[in-house]
């Protein structure tokens, strides 16, 4: 061993020579070391990031199996070592460190390395160090290479537990010197052994008939296991976690089941013994009753026996006080002896009327026993609750039927049922209504949707009003109703529409006696907006035509004239407001108008002032046009102002859009599609169209135009 | 024609380009500038030809105007050409700013030494749409013309002269009747010579009178606190009364504080695309 020892030592140092010949400069390294920490980066092994949260574990454990004993033989002569060294408290220190991080048999790796450069840092080192350090190669000669090759085989598996020492500064030149220290100490790895080893030994050592490799693809090879084992371990990790989680939720899953089926198996058995005691009743007393008619009977008969006995007690008294008559005439006359003839012919009935033995009472536990078969996990749903009939839910042959469920119950699907309700309450209480009229005047649609009026001529009570739809297709179906809407509680209904139809509309008033006649009917086309003129707005002196489009002044003298005013009514303005329908989307009108009459013509809200002019406020906005010497002159008005705009042509049909949608109210010449002027504005509240002569004329009112593609926004 | 492409930007994902050509009217290089709105890529677009005013060039309108966006909106090619022949070495060209070079005032001259290059009324009327609808994705059956100013002046009297050809005109504050005011006078004395019945045909309040149809619609923004309004260069009352006799529709809008830059022509752009895009799109 001693030879081999020897020898070894040798060919290190030589190796070493050489390797420091080839290495950078010893005094870098020598600065370094000079720090006192002799810890070097192993970040040339691989990744080392994701072990850091293993240097406890890991440490000490493992790969160490290997070579064991003959490594702790190695520690524990560079322990004493160590403990010989009490002065120098950095080394200790070190040596705790390397032992909290499992350094040890690094360390001894770098003790190997510095043993080829002890000679060069004896100067820096103080001298019993060195001494010692020195002496260690020596000592433990015969181990070096084993605790080197285990040093280097756990390196990887100490790459982690290296990171927090790998501030150093000199880990980098240590890098490079470790190195070519390593490569040519060993470079060949033993397959066989499992150890590296130089090459020296494959050809001439123990392992000379070994498979080997060589060492650094040795290495990459042993760091790709490692790595997909750590890999491996990793995805189990979070595996666990994941099921861990899972079975927390699982927890309280279990839980809440467990509470909702006690609750239920609490119910159900309340039920049954419910059940149970009742029966016990109805037993019990019907038990008790049957005592009562035995007692009765039996009462009865003893009654009757009594009564027997009576009557046989008589009759022996008379037979006896007969016996003792001595006139025999007289004794053979009485009929006495017919009585008890007769009375012994009779039966005596000594039966029992009725038996002492009760009958015998099964206990039904039947139903009990039904009522524990039901308990199963699933209760029986609490009863739905329907909603009330909502308005439009219902055609003439169909109805739409609504219901919630308040209840944490499973369904798993609900039964509907229905029957007709009869007429028999029209038994003459209470008389069914007349049908309404519908105001046709008064109607007001636009493409969308139409608002019906109508009036109730009856005296009778009218609980609710029902409106049919039918709409009206090339087809002659046009009695079928296509929609009904129920339950309406006033006189008036929005009904959504599609547009481009026609419909014809009817309505019933309802109360408990039934159903009135339909209406007449009114039609209604939803090709675009129609709507009224509100006459209750109309200034005295502004005159509505007779077909209820057309305005007309016929004198401006004196407009605030004691003509009758209503309360609605303008008084200045000679205007009067139109009752649109109060529904979104664009609506579309045209005014027709002669050249020289002035006017203006817009939208307002309900509520505009009534004593104000149309446009002069910022309740109203509208196009005026005046007549000036020298030409026409065109506004646009709104809180009283107006932009500079002129206009070559005079327009003798405006065409008015108003845009709920995209926030405009636009003006046209309808005649040449020109657009005049837009108001951009988002309307707060829906607004009517207005109108107002300035001078005596005529205006034209045409609703129920289609929306011109020209208006459109480009 | 040759084309060559010298910028290009990506604008509200069409491409503001300017290009440069041989003008066989003009005899010389000739720019423009033309924006392709998305639509382009994918179909043919209606063309938009804006004509600017007095000293500017192809630049002005395509970098101040902020027409794009509307523009890309509606899907409108805007071609915006240059407002006179250039580097023609015409003696006297750069003496003023209101006449020679960046004042062609859309004329087709009939004086030396201007006849042979100052033909601006002949490359915008034919030579430009031709080049344009050659080269680029166009309906060349929908074309509107607008400007501002001199140019302004031009798009009227374009579609005057031109019934059918265009389906909308604009103009912000136009001179309107240039027979009457002094820029007119010095432009069309110069180029057109001194016989007034000359200028007539280069005149919008002249050509309206004897417009033979009423199929156009005018839109005009005129700003109130224009200085060469109330220096009567623009005068739009006279169009506009001349337009009314003759029963054509416009609209004139005076726009309260605003005056004669592009900063005005900014504020409404958007009202003019608009109504080109109605037509145009329809």
């Amino acid at each position: 061993m001693s030879f081999r020892s020897g020898s070894t030592r040798e060919h290190e140092t030589s190796d070493q020579s050489t390797g420091r010949s080839a290495s950078p400069p010893v005094p870098e390294s020598s600065e370094t070391e000079a720090e006192g920490l002799i810890f070097y980066h192993m970040d040339l092994y691989g990744s080392k990031d994701r072990f850091d949260i293993f240097p406890e574990e890991l440490s000490g454990q493992g790969d160490r199996s290997r070579g064991d004993t003959r490594r702790e033989s190695a520690l524990s002569s560079e322990k004493f070592q160590r403990s010989q060294e009490a002065g120098y408290d950095l080394e200790r220190e070190v040596a705790e460190l390397a032992k909290m991080y499992g350094l040890d048999e690094d360390r001894e790796k770098e003790l190997e390395l510095l043993g080829g450069h002890l000679e060069m840092v004896e100067s820096r080192w103080p001298p019993a160090h060195t001494e010692k350090q020195q002496g260690l190669p020596g000592e433990a000669s015969q181990d070096e290479d084993q605790s080197k090759a285990i040093a280097e085989d756990e390196t990887e598996s100490h790459i982690w537990s290296r990171e927090g020492l790998s501030s150093s500064v000199m880990s980098d030149e240590w890098n490079s010197q470790a190195v070519s220290e390593e490569e040519e100490a060993a470079n060949v790895f033993c397959s066989t052994c499992k150890m590296p080893i130089r090459a020296f030994d494959k050809l001439f050592g123990e392992h000379k008939d070994h498979e080997v490799a060589q060492l650094p693809s040795a290495v990459e090879s042993e760091k790709e296991e490692i790595h997909k084992n750590m890999c491996k371990l990793e995805e189990q990790i979070a595996q666990m976690e994941n099921f861990a989680s899972h079975l927390e939720e699982i927890f309280i899953t279990v839980e809440e089941n467990f509470g909702r089926q006690e609750q239920n198996f609490e119910v159900h058995y309340n039920d049954a013994v419910q059940v149970l005691a009742q029966k016990y009743e109805e037993q019990l007393e019907a038990l008790g009753e049957e005592k009562r008619q035995k007692l009765e009977a039996l009462y009865g008969q003893l009654i009757h026996c009594g009564e027997h006995l009576d009557t046989c007690k008589e009759l022996t008294d008379a037979t006896q006080e007969l016996y003792l008559e001595n006139d025999k005439a007289s004794f053979m006359k009485v009929k006495t002896f017919n009585w008890l003839e007769e009375f012994l012919k009779k039966e005596v009935d000594l039966k029992l009327s009725t038996l002492p033995d009760f009958e015998e009472r099964v206990i039904d536990f039947s139903e009990v026993e039904q009522l524990m078969n039901s308990i199963n996990t699933i209760p029986a749903p609490c009863a739905p609750v329907i909603n009330p009939q909502a308005p439009n839910a219902a055609t003439g042959t169909s109805l739409r039927v609504c219901w919630g469920l308040f209840s944490d119950d499973t369904v798993e699907c609900y039964q509907l049922c229905y029957k007709p309700v009869s007429n028999e309450t029209r038994n003459g209480e209470q008389a069914a209504p007349s049908p309404p009229i519908i105001k046709s005047k008064k109607i007001r649609s636009c493409e969308n949707a139409a608002l019906v009026c109508w009036e109730s001529r009856d005296i009778n009570p009218v609980d609710s009003y029902m409106v049919e739809l039918s709409k009206l297709t090339d087809e002659e179906n046009g009695n079928i109703i296509t929609e009904s809407i129920v339950g309406i509680p006033n006189c008036e209904v929005l009904i959504h529409l599609q547009p481009m139809q026609s419909y014809r509309i009817c309505v019933r008033a309802l109360n408990l006696g039934g159903s009135s006649e339909r209406s007449e009917p009114v039609l209604i086309h939803t090709t675009g907006t129609y709507f009224c003129l509100n006459e209750d707005t109309a200034h005295p002196l502004l005159a509505i035509l007779d077909d209820g489009f057309t305005i007309a002044c016929d004198e401006l003298e004196n407009p605030e004239c004691d003509l009758p005013v209503y309360d609605n009514s303008f008084t200045r303005c000679i205007g009067i407001l139109g009752s649109l329908i109060p529904f979104p989307g664009k609506h579309y009108w045209e005014v027709e108008a002669e050249e020289d009459t002035e006017y203006r013509i817009g939208v307002a809200f309900e509520n505009t002032p009534r004593h104000g002019y149309l446009g002069a406020n910022n309740s109203s906005w509208c196009m005026r046009h005046i007549i000036t010497p020298s030409r026409h002159k065109y506004e646009f008005l709104h809180s009283g102002m107006t932009p500079d705009i002129r206009i070559t042509i005079p327009p003798r049909r405006i065409g008015i859009l108003l845009d709920y949608e995209n926030c405009r109210l636009s003006f046209f010449n309808a005649e040449i599609a020109q657009h005049l002027y837009t108001f951009t504005l988002h309307f707060q509240h829906y607004v009517h169209p207005c109108f107002a002569l300035e001078t005596p004329g005529i205006l034209q009112i045409h609703t129920g135009i289609a929306i011109p593609p020209w208006t459109a926004l480009p | 024609m040759a084309l060559k492409q010298v910028s290009s930007n990506k604008c509200f994902e069409g491409f503001q380009k300017v290009f440069e050509h041989d003008s066989a009217e003009l005899k010389c290089k000739m720019k423009f500038g033309i924006y392709l709105p998305p639509k382009a890529e994918t179909g043919k677009c209606p063309v938009l030809y804006w004509l600017s005013g007095l000293t500017c060039t192809e630049q002005n309108f395509i970098t101040k105007a902020g027409f794009h966006q509307a523009a890309a909106e509606h899907g409108l090619i805007v071609v915006a050409p240059d407002t006179s022949p250039r580097g023609c070495n015409i003696e006297g060209e750069d003496e003023s700013w209101d006449f020679g070079t960046g004042a062609g005032f859309y004329v087709d001259a009939t004086e030396d030494p201007w006849k042979t290059n100052y033909r601006m009324y002949s490359y915008i009327k034919d030579e430009l749409p031709k080049l344009i609808n050659a080269n680029f994705p166009t309906d060349p059956e929908r074309m509107s013309i607008f400007g501002h100013s001199m140019g302004g002046h031009g798009a009227l009297i374009l579609a005057l002269k031109n019934p059918g050809k265009y389906k909308s005109v604009s103009a912000f504050a136009p001179i309107c009747n240039p027979m009457q005011c002094q820029w007119g006078k010095k432009a069309l004395g110069g180029y057109l010579g001194s016989d007034v019945s000359k200028w007539e045909a280069y005149d919008a309040t002249q050509l309206v009178k004897s417009y033979p149809d009423s199929h156009l619609d005018i839109l005009i923004d005129q700003g109130k606190d224009d200085q060469f309004l109330s220096a009567g260069q623009l005068l739009p009352d006279n169009f506009i009364a001349a337009c009314t006799e003759q029963k054509i529709p416009v609209v004139f809008r005076l726009q309260q504080g605003y005056d004669h830059s592009y900063f005005f022509i900014a504020t409404f752009i958007n009202d003019h695309i608009k109504h080109h895009a109605k037509y145009l799109n329809a």
